[in-house]
């Protein structure tokens, strides 16, 4: 992969990672069950399902671009099923509440009714049927962000230098990536989003131009230290 | 069957394993510190009158936290291991034994975390009349610290044992890293419900979510005197922290577990965990329509 290509591979993976964030239902006080989403923060859930992610394309790098890619992204997406349905079990049985929303009164995808499930007093609790598709969607754009940032780095330092030091820098550059461009989006969503019924996804145009402009910069630093020095 | 096969079955499951146990401890430390989401009950309690003897050592997002700490003591494991090797001691007793120091350290670096993190927060809540009781820190600081040593070394050897025996590209501090803040973050989002709306809130009835105007109403009784934070793992081990682990082991064993087939060739995995994710899917799916079925609407808002 030429310098040019793999620049752009930064900046595109980047801001999808960016753009994930708004897909992942997370809240934290969702670990009151007094909201809807994963009982943590988006951003460092949308790290955490995206490093895993990284863990997995870690398997296959050596592979053609599109295995690696898949491969962040099943392993983020294997990660937030996870992570949800043994939250929605904790739900059921450790505080005895079935998943609801808050920003929808009819599932799009069940049709079931939410709001007669919902706890007095608070803004839904758990991850129903749709919220845990936005957040596998989510996952899987995180993942194949943070894959494609990585094997862009990957393959434009490999030619310079050792591949297993290669693997590490470009391992780092990802994770890296996922530390910064996850936080961003953390501005719009203030601590609380349901993923792609939340109405603050007509904010997602926020998100893109910063996370654009934190990518070039990443980019173009990873270019000038493979390229100039 | 081929050796290398054999060597991978028992790699995935010595990983999934170690994956599971990690994951009960790391709740169970995030639970003793109080360090993760329902820290916000544990400060709200002051500022309306109730006087808490809570560890709080939440200055620093549970993820991010558990990161480092994995990541410091997979580091140091690593470098003191390639010492021990030159020493002329065995491979896989020098990456033991330095798992062991690398966590030891860690473990006081977490303590000294600890003590400074509390009296801070506590010293915060001065201007609604909370004391710093001392036992309220020295009581659960060696408990916490115990639960840090373990979580660090058993991520510390999960990255060995993925790095060495599954395979994986990265190095082990660094697969360390990703494990770490992929298990706070599982943590964070599964094993803190347990803790958040149900032991701190047991005064409440079962069966709803914690109303924003019960928000830091928490219980400040134990079973026996008052609540520290010893007796919180107590109980959210026993569901919070076995349901964490199961989300972190099945992640890491099922990930494994799609490697060890070559029928697609290397598309083999993808096409296992994509079906893996469509069961989960259909098992989330059930178990909403379980929840609904069992419980019903809540009284009054049948027709809401």
């Amino acid at each position: 992969m030429d310098p040019i290509t793999g620049m752009i591979g930064i900046i595109i993976g980047g801001i999808i990672v960016g753009i994930c964030v708004h897909f992942i239902p997370a809240s934290a006080v969702g670990a009151m069950s007094a909201s809807t989403g994963i009982a943590t923060g988006p951003s460092m859930l949308s790290t955490g399902c995206g490093l895993a992610g990284l863990y997995a394309a870690g398997y296959m790098i050596g592979e053609s671009l599109p295995l690696v890619v898949l491969s962040g992204a099943m392993g983020s997406a294997l990660m937030i099923i996870c992570t949800m349905l043994l939250a929605n079990t904790i739900c059921a049985f450790g505080t005895g509440v079935a998943p609801v929303a808050g920003s929808y009164d009819k599932d799009p995808i069940t049709g079931w009714r939410q709001k007669p499930f919902m706890s007095p007093g608070t803004d839904g609790h758990s991850m129903p049927t749709t919220t845990a598709l936005s957040g596998i969607i989510g996952a899987l754009l995180g993942g194949a962000g943070g894959s494609l940032v990585f094997v862009s780095v990957y393959e434009m330092i490999s030619p310079i230098l050792e591949s297993t030091t290669a693997v590490t820098i470009a391992g780092m550059v990802g994770a890296g990536v996922f530390l910064i461009n996850c936080v961003i989006p953390a501005y719009v969503l203030v601590g609380k989003s349901e993923g792609m019924t939340d109405k603050k996804m007509k904010l997602m145009h926020k998100t893109f131009v910063s996370c654009l402009i934190v990518s070039v910069i990443t980019a173009v630093f990873v270019y000038a230290s493979v390229v100039v020095i | 069957m081929e050796p290398v096969t054999l060597t991978l079955m028992i790699g995935v499951g010595l990983a999934g394993a170690i994956a599971f146990i990690a994951g009960i401890i790391e709740d169970a430390e995030s639970d003793a510190g109080s360090s993760s989401n329902p820290n916000s009950q544990v400060q709200l309690a002051p500022q309306i009158g109730h006087i808490i003897t809570y560890y709080d050592k939440a200055i620093a997002g549970e993820p991010p936290q558990n990161g480092l700490w994995a990541a410091a003591a997979c580091t140091i494991a690593l470098l003191l291991s390639w010492r021990f090797a030159d020493l002329g001691m065995g491979q896989y007793y020098a990456i033991f034994f330095a798992a062991v120091a690398g966590a030891a350290v860690t473990a006081l670096v977490q303590g000294c975390l600890g003590i400074f993190a509390h009296i801070s927060r506590i010293t915060s809540m001065a201007a609604f009349k909370q004391p710093l009781y001392w036992h309220a820190l020295l009581t659960p600081l060696p408990y916490s610290m115990g639960l840090c040593f373990l979580t660090a070394l058993l991520l510390t050897l999960l990255s060995f044992v993925a790095s060495g025996i599954l395979g994986n590209s990265f190095a082990p501090p660094l697969i360390a890293l990703f494990m770490g803040i992929t298990l706070g973050s599982i943590a964070s989002g599964t094993g803190d419900i347990h803790y958040g709306a149900e032991r701190l809130y047991q005064h409440l009835p079962f069966g709803s979510g914690i109303a924003i105007s019960n928000q830091g109403d928490i219980d400040l009784k134990g079973e026996y005197g008052f609540r520290n934070s010893v007796d919180t793992p107590y109980f959210c081990m026993r569901f919070g922290g076995t349901i964490t682990a199961l989300a972190f082991g099945l992640l890491i064993f099922l990930d494994g577990w799609s490697r060890l087939f070559t029928f697609a060739g290397p598309w083999t995995s993808i096409i296992l965990e994509a079906a893996i994710i469509a069961v989960l899917f259909i098992f989330l799916n059930r178990l909403e329509k379980y929840t609904r079925d069992s419980y019903g609407p809540y009284p009054g808002q049948e027709d809401a």
